[in-house]
């Protein structure tokens, strides 16, 4: 009987050894581990190649494209595809290639920044709510609701409206319409990880209300907010899209798909050409992003599952 | 039951308080002087000040919001600036129009999305499932308005089957609903294919195979009926985004509906037609939701709220 106790004290002192040692390794273990995963879903691979396709298209645009995306060439004009230009050419005889490829960094760029904003004031507003209850998070919540029973697109117009339209208004309106998903979520999130006793500990310790919500709480609901980011990120591409589309986002010369696309709705009988490519790239890059988001969501978070 | 009713009729009042509170002041704080608008830059002050007075724009915003609801209870959404006519008379004018859009994207989404579901839920990890799925990511990826344009390509210039663009007849109808139920079909078949597999997951289920019912009884009589009822309540739910969806098809087919009015009266910061359309339109939402809700607790008496 003691012999078996302290065989089991032993093992435990050199498991909590091995513990220390292998801290390291561990992480890079699940991270490794957490890639293989994700990577078994052939609609990850799929999905990671289109955006990694779309940030190098982006970086390297002056490399990739043949022509500038502003250079006029009139007796050019209305060139449907050829070797030249492989996806024909404008009104102005610009190649809608060169446009598209330049068009990447606006999507892009909307994307990253719309996001990253909506997702800052979601989280805060979230997790104030879910972590102080009461009075704040009655009217964090109401206000949520408020915005929730918005319809994004036309909420997002009204914004544009009182801004002006610009490239940078529409991702600040792109991000005021859609935190109350991000604020819903992690509101959800701290109110059950705050009863939690890791929680109670650290609260026991001392510790300070930033510090336990930032240390503390929002590490470890990090990843239904990172799944939800990546599935947002192709509805901020196509609002920023359908707002250019409506001339109130990027104005002209400037190549966002969604302007390109206004442009030969006019000369959509004559010249399909100039709508469809940039139609298309929309489509497939929001198609990568919605394969990837949701191959994330089945690793980093399986109860999030539809 | 009719407690239940009472209580969420009486907590829709601070969100549509709400939600007037937004779009007034997204409006009223927006850079740009309407009165300029009207009578431009060359006029003198006297006249200025006297139009401006009779908006009662002169007034502090508080006061001017109040008078506002005032009016908005009594059914008066106040008067166009440009059109000098009652905006619920404009509203009333293209309601219809965008109902009719929105109605029958709901119809074309319904005759594809649950046919697409069932047969998706009931061949579930076979090949017919994974081309179901496919074709709805696909379809989730694409973007409205540019689908628009394909479908007018089409079937408009190329095989002349329907008029290119405008209102007027049923044919007008076709080519702007079919865009809208298709993309909206997408994610509605993946709901109910995960709808279905619930149920068909449930005890019932296994009982009514083993009573030796036949498998379309099973799935027709039994399974469907229960898979429907949270169907229901995610339909309310994409009422925004068909409305928002609609805005973008009004602009493509150049339809006179509730959207366009919103956009042209934007651009010409017509201020009470865009505060009048957005509250008709966000109400309506709002309202619908609470009936998807309580319709949900109506068709499912497990539900019970207290």
């Amino acid at each position: 009987m003691a012999s078996l106790e302290k065989k089991a004290e032993f093992g435990e002192q050199i498991s909590k050894q091995a513990k220390i040692s292998s801290v390291e390794a561990k992480t890079k273990n699940s991270f490794k581990d957490f890639l293989r995963r994700l990577f078994k879903n052939k609609g990850a691979i799929f999905g990671a190649a289109i955006v990694l396709l779309l940030v190098i298209s982006a970086i390297f645009a002056p490399y990739i494209a043949p022509f500038e995306y502003d250079k006029m060439n009139l007796p050019n004009m209305l060139r449907p595809p050829c070797r030249e230009h492989i996806f024909g050419t404008d009104e102005f005889g610009r190649d809608i290639f060169s446009r598209i490829v330049y068009g990447a960094r606006i999507s892009l760029q909307v994307g990253f920044v719309a996001v990253g904003l909506s997702l800052v004031i979601g989280t805060v507003l979230g997790a104030l709510a879910g972590y102080y209850k009461g009075i704040i998070d009655y009217i964090i919540t109401a206000i949520t609701d408020i915005a929730w029973s918005f319809p994004t697109t036309l909420l997002a117009i009204a914004f544009i409206a009182a801004l002006g339209p610009s490239l940078r208004n529409v991702m600040i309106a792109i991000a005021l319409v859609s935190w109350s998903g991000y604020c819903r979520l992690v509101r959800g999130q701290f109110l059950s990880l705050r009863e939690q006793e890791f929680v109670e500990a650290a609260r026991l310790l001392g510790m300070s209300d930033l510090r336990i919500i930032f240390k503390h709480i929002l590490p470890n609901s990090l990843a239904p907010i990172i799944v939800m980011a990546t599935l947002e990120f192709p509805k901020a591409i196509v609002v920023e899209a359908s707002l250019s589309f409506l001339g109130l986002g990027a104005q002209p010369p400037k190549p966002s798909w969604g302007s390109i696309l206004s442009n030969g709705k006019a000369l959509i009988g004559q010249a399909p050409w100039i709508s469809f490519f940039p139609g298309l790239m929309i489509m497939i890059v929001v198609l990568g992003f919605n394969l990837f988001g949701d191959a994330l969501r089945d690793v980093l978070d399986p109860r999030l599952k539809e | 039951m009719l407690k239940y009713l009472i209580r969420r009729l009486i907590l829709m009042i601070p969100v549509v308080i709400g939600m007037t509170v937004i779009v007034f002041l997204i409006l009223h704080l927006a850079p740009g002087d309407p009165v300029d608008l009207i009578v431009g830059p060359n006029v003198t002050p006297e006249v200025y000040e006297n139009i401006r007075r009779r908006l009662g724009l002169d007034q502090p915003l508080i006061i001017q919001y109040l008078k506002f609801m005032k009016s908005v209870i009594k059914g008066d959404l106040g008067v166009s600036i440009l059109q000098e006519r009652p905006v619920i008379e404009l509203i009333l004018e293209r309601l219809p129009v965008t109902l009719q859009i929105g109605f029958a994207g709901f119809l074309i989404t319904f005759v594809i999305a649950i046919p697409t579901g069932i047969l998706a839920a009931v061949n579930r990890n076979t090949i017919i499932d994974y081309s179901c799925m496919t074709g709805a990511m696909l379809g989730i990826s694409l973007p409205t308005f540019w689908f628009g344009l394909l479908l007018m390509y089409f079937f408009a210039y190329k095989m002349r089957l329907f008029p290119i663009s405008g209102y007027g007849s049923l044919k007008h109808l076709v080519l702007p609903a079919f865009a809208l139920g298709l993309t909206n079909a997408a994610i509605t078949a993946r709901m109910v294919r995960s709808s279905m597999l619930e149920v068909l997951r449930q005890d019932y289920i296994r009982t009514a195979r083993s009573k030796g019912l036949a498998e379309k009884v099973v799935i027709y009589q039994h399974a469907l009926k229960n898979a429907m009822i949270p169907i229901i309540t995610l339909m309310g739910l994409r009422l925004g985004w068909i409305i928002g969806g609609s805005v973008m098809l009004e602009i493509v087919f150049s339809i006179p509906g509730l959207g366009r009015l919103i956009v042209e009266s934007i651009l010409s910061r017509d201020y009470p037609v865009v505060q009048g359309s957005m509250i008709v339109l966000t109400s309506s939402i709002i309202l619908a939701n609470i009936l998807a809700d309580i319709l949900y607790a109506v068709v499912d008496p497990r539900i019970r709220y207290n």
